[in-house]
């Protein structure tokens, strides 16, 4: 029984250590958007390749 | 005599989607080089977006698109030419911009978006680095559809502005009150912090309690109790605060809530514990307490959070004016905000927008759509002198108007006014489970007095005390105060995947009660643009007739036009011909040659060469299932009217066609009319779309919106839909009434488990440990039956 007297304390530090984290993360703003970031993880983040020239055919829609 | 008549088509054999927006393609658009036609496009709107997003490289942006499942319904796009040279003003700047932390070389705006809808959105907007070199960081925050814009210093916002314009996406930058914002936040993250501590003190005081009943003694025992007790003491000093806030605040009011109950048993729970261990009494029921203050919590939280996804009636006016507007200054058109106008000020109105102010035309002559101020189906040319609104969109000529009223003092002003306030008055109901409480406290209240008395009589105060304290903690009634938040989570998520946007919990019970409901004609009952109904061709041309009116209306932005180009198409009219000497002659028609004939398309007629050649009626066409909506209404014992801002003939003609008697229609009605016609009603849901309709939806009993309303309808709304129809409406009546039975199921559960409690501490078998099994096995249930609903409520709920 005698490792009880270091799981209790244990126990307790680790809750408070959780909690903790909680209150840090929640104070950064993680929980602020739930929505967004699940679909962002989603995205490559390689640059586009982007068309320096656009084509006429917008040009003529445009005018 | 007819040679043939045509009559519109319906149902197309096969359904084209548009490439961009998804929304079926009836008069499909390809690109010139597309001669497979691979992709079809609803719109010239989308058209041109798909063209801009190609062409700059990003066309990824399909390929995610496709490959993610649809986040929100878009609409086609709406391509205006928007200006936002204001965006750069130092003035607009001061007021809209911000500076984030240290970066003194980055300026952030945010703007709420329109047409937001899926996982490819978010691509499209956060690259926006990549190819607009102002830009430095981009985030889009999905849910709320706003982006927070971060640019260099010297880059400029109405270069932002115009991007997304380009690409789909209407700006509208939000005045970030930045006080309020953080406080906002702040409460949110306080909410957070409360269910987090709740959550891991709960958790962990379980640990100990367990050991207790399992037996723990001697040191353990006492160890074990004081850490519960430390334990407790955050979760029922600090985050249950809320239901003693609430608590107090409904006796100071003299009234009665579902609080009051939640909070006694918290608090002589809380005293209970402390006493005993004080006593050296090892008994306390802190691990079902905190576990209660956890999931009410938590489950107030979520309901909170599905109601978010609303647009509220804030900052209303601003949305009314993201564009900017030319002003005369010298003789000379200038680029500036509608909110720096002022009286006599001469503004230019170009064809195809918005009139921003009150005032009368000093210039020009053109045909004006006030149809959604008024609710007037029809279009009436405004010439020198006649007065004109602001919220009518000015159709097909320029104008100059010489301002009388702008902003507040407007008409639409006006009616923004009244939509803020009477969202702030709306009346609110005592819900069910608050009215259901004050029995449950006055039984409670009866009960512990005879356990009281019980004991006392038979000479016992100890035991008396500790059974009284008992009995008040195990009926502290927690699966009764989570029966109707997870009810409604449950109904308001699925309905919102279905669609159906609710924006305040209160509304189901409302609609439940629903006695008669209101619905608004144009856009709502009826399609709110004009269709060709009837088309009789007389004389057969020498070429296709509907190649000829394409050809002739090409280029006209009349409602006319667009129906007879809408209802040519569908027939099979192709862009063949060039038109001579094309004419457009304000208020009458069009005309012009077409190899040596003289074409002219005037009063509902076609001429060819003088002579008629065929003839169409025009009209506002009803809705295909507005009927049905009506029987689903009248099954429902819900008496159906329409109220409508438009002419009696017309209003009654639509009544008719969908089944309702003369004495139900209210036609010629001004906004402030309907309003009042509301108020006067008792139990009223009002269904609209329109500015005209804005007040009454705001003060209804219940306001719905439909798909495709003005942004003000749809923030003066309780509820609006994102799927077209009003069959919908019908359909959440049911869903509502169903919810209902649901929280009744629940409420009743949740009463059983409560009287086997109380039978429980009058025979002396509860303690602790049967509280701490009772409690979850009652909310447990409560949560089964949320989920499985009725059979009704999950046939309608199927997505």
């Amino acid at each position: 029984m005698e490792i009880i007297y270091f799981l209790l304390p244990l126990c307790v530090v680790l809750g408070f250590f959780f909690v903790g984290c909680f209150l840090w993360m929640t104070k950064n703003g993680q929980y602020d958007d739930l929505e967004t970031p699940a679909n962002r993880m989603l995205l490559d983040d390689k640059k586009v390749e982007l068309n320096i020239n656009p084509s006429t055919r917008l040009n003529k829609e445009r005018k | 005599m007819t040679l043939s008549t045509f009559s519109p088509i319906n149902e197309l054999d096969t359904q084209l989607k548009c490439t961009h927006c998804d929304e079926e393609a009836i008069v499909p658009l390809y690109n010139e080089d597309d001669s497979s036609l691979q992709n079809p496009f609803c719109c010239v709107g989308c058209k041109t977006v798909y063209n801009v997003i190609h062409d700059k490289g990003l066309k990824e942006y399909y390929e995610i698109k496709n490959n993610s499942a649809t986040y929100k319904r878009r609409s086609p796009v709406d391509l205006k030419k928007d200006r936002f040279k204001y965006l750069d003003e130092p003035e607009f700047l001061k007021e809209y911009s911000y500076q984030k932390g240290d970066q003194s070389n980055a300026i952030v705006m945010e703007f709420y978006l329109e047409g937001i809808h899926c996982l490819a959105c978010l691509w499209l907007i956060e690259k926006l680095p990549d190819f607009l070199p102002d830009v430095k960081l981009a985030r889009l925050d999905m849910t709320k559809s706003i982006a927070t814009i971060t640019i260099h210093s010297d880059g400029h916002f109405s270069n932002v502005a115009e991007e997304l314009s380009h690409l789909g996406y209407k700006p509208h930058p939000l005045k970030r009150n930045e006080s309020t914002e953080k406080l906002r936040k702040k409460e949110e993250q306080k909410t957070l912090l409360k269910i987090g501590i709740a959550g891991a003190a709960s958790g962990n005081i379980m640990i100990y309690s367990v050991s207790i009943y399992a037996g723990a003694d001697g040191f353990f025992l006492t160890l074990f109790s004081y850490i519960t007790v430390i334990l407790a003491f955050p979760v029922l000093l600090y985050s249950a605060t809320p239901f003693y806030k609430s608590a107090y605040n409904a006796i100071k009011n003299k009234s009665l809530n579902i609080d009051v109950p939640i909070a006694t048993g918290l608090l002589v729970g809380f005293f209970h514990g402390v006493y005993n261990l004080i006593l050296g009494n090892h008994t306390n029921y802190f691990d079902t307490l905190t576990d209660l203050v956890f999931l009410l919590l938590l489950s107030r939280y979520l309901l909170n959070k599905v109601q978010e996804k609303g647009l509220t009636a804030n900052d209303l006016n601003f949305f009314y004016q993201s564009a900017s507007v030319l002003k005369r200054v010298e003789n000379q058109w200038i680029e500036t905000h509608p909110k720096y106008l002022s009286h006599g000020d001469e503004i230019k109105i170009n064809s195809g927008e918005m009139i921003v102010a009150d005032g009368f035309i000093t210039e020009g002559k053109s045909t004006i759509n006030a149809s959604l101020l008024t609710g007037e189906s029809i279009p009436e040319i405004k010439t020198i002198g006649d007065k004109v609104f602001s919220g009518t969109l000015n159709i097909d000529q320029d104008i100059v108007i010489k301002i009388e009223k702008t902003g507040n003092e407007s008409r639409l002003g006006h009616i923004l006014k009244e939509v803020e306030s009477g969202w702030i008055q709306k009346a609110k109901i005592v819900e069910l489970t608050n009215r259901f409480s004050q029995y449950f406290i006055a039984v409670t209240f009866v009960l512990s007095l005879g356990v009281a008395t019980k004991y006392l009589l038979a000479g016992n105060p100890a035991l008396a005390l500790e059974k009284t304290l008992s009995l008040l903690i195990v009926t502290c009634p927690c699966a009764l105060a989570l029966a109707t938040p997870l009810a409604l989570t449950h109904t308001l998520t699925r309905a919102s995947k279905k669609g159906i946007i609710i924006k305040n919990d209160e509304v189901i019970e409302k609609l439940s009660k629903t006695k008669e409901v209101y619905l608004d004609k144009t856009g709502t009952v009826t399609f709110g643009h004009l269709k060709i109904e009837e088309f009789h061709l007389l004389k057969n041309p020498q070429h296709s007739i509907f190649d000829i009116i394409i050809a002739l209306e090409k280029k006209s932005l009349h409602p006319v036009a667009k129906a007879l180009k809408e209802f040519a198409a569908e027939h099979g009219g192709k862009v063949h011909f060039e038109v001579s000497s094309y004419q457009e002659t304000l208020g009458v028609g069009v005309s012009g040659f077409i190899n040596n004939h003289f074409y002219e398309i005037k009063d509902s007629k076609i001429f060819c060469d003088q002579e008629v050649i065929a003839q169409f009626i025009l009209k506002d066409q009803v809705r295909k299932d507005s009927k049905l909506a009506i029987e689903i209404f009248k099954a429902l014992k819900v008496s159906p009217h329409i109220i409508s801002g438009d002419k009696e003939e017309v209003a009654q003609t639509v009544g008719r066609q969908i089944g309702l008697k003369e004495n139900q229609v209210f036609s010629e009605v001004s906004p402030e009319k309907k309003l009042s016609i509301i108020e006067k009603s008792d139990h009223a849901l009002m269904v609209g779309d329109g500015a005209n309709d804005a007040m009454a939806l705001s003060k209804a009993y219940v306001g719905v919106a439909v798909s495709g309303s003005m942004d003000i309808s749809l923030r003066a709304a309780d509820v609006y839909l994102t799927t077209p129809g009003i069959v919908p409406i019908a359909d959440l009546i049911i869903i509502s009434k169903e919810t209902m039975k649901v929280i009744y199921r629940n409420l009743t559960l949740s009463l059983i488990y409560n009287i086997f409690s109380v039978i429980g501490v009058y025979i002396g078998f509860v303690s602790p440990v049967v509280a701490a099994i009772i409690m979850p096995a009652s909310s447990l249930t409560v949560l089964i039956s949320t989920l499985i609903g009725t059979k009704e409520l999950n046939k309608r709920l199927k997505v």
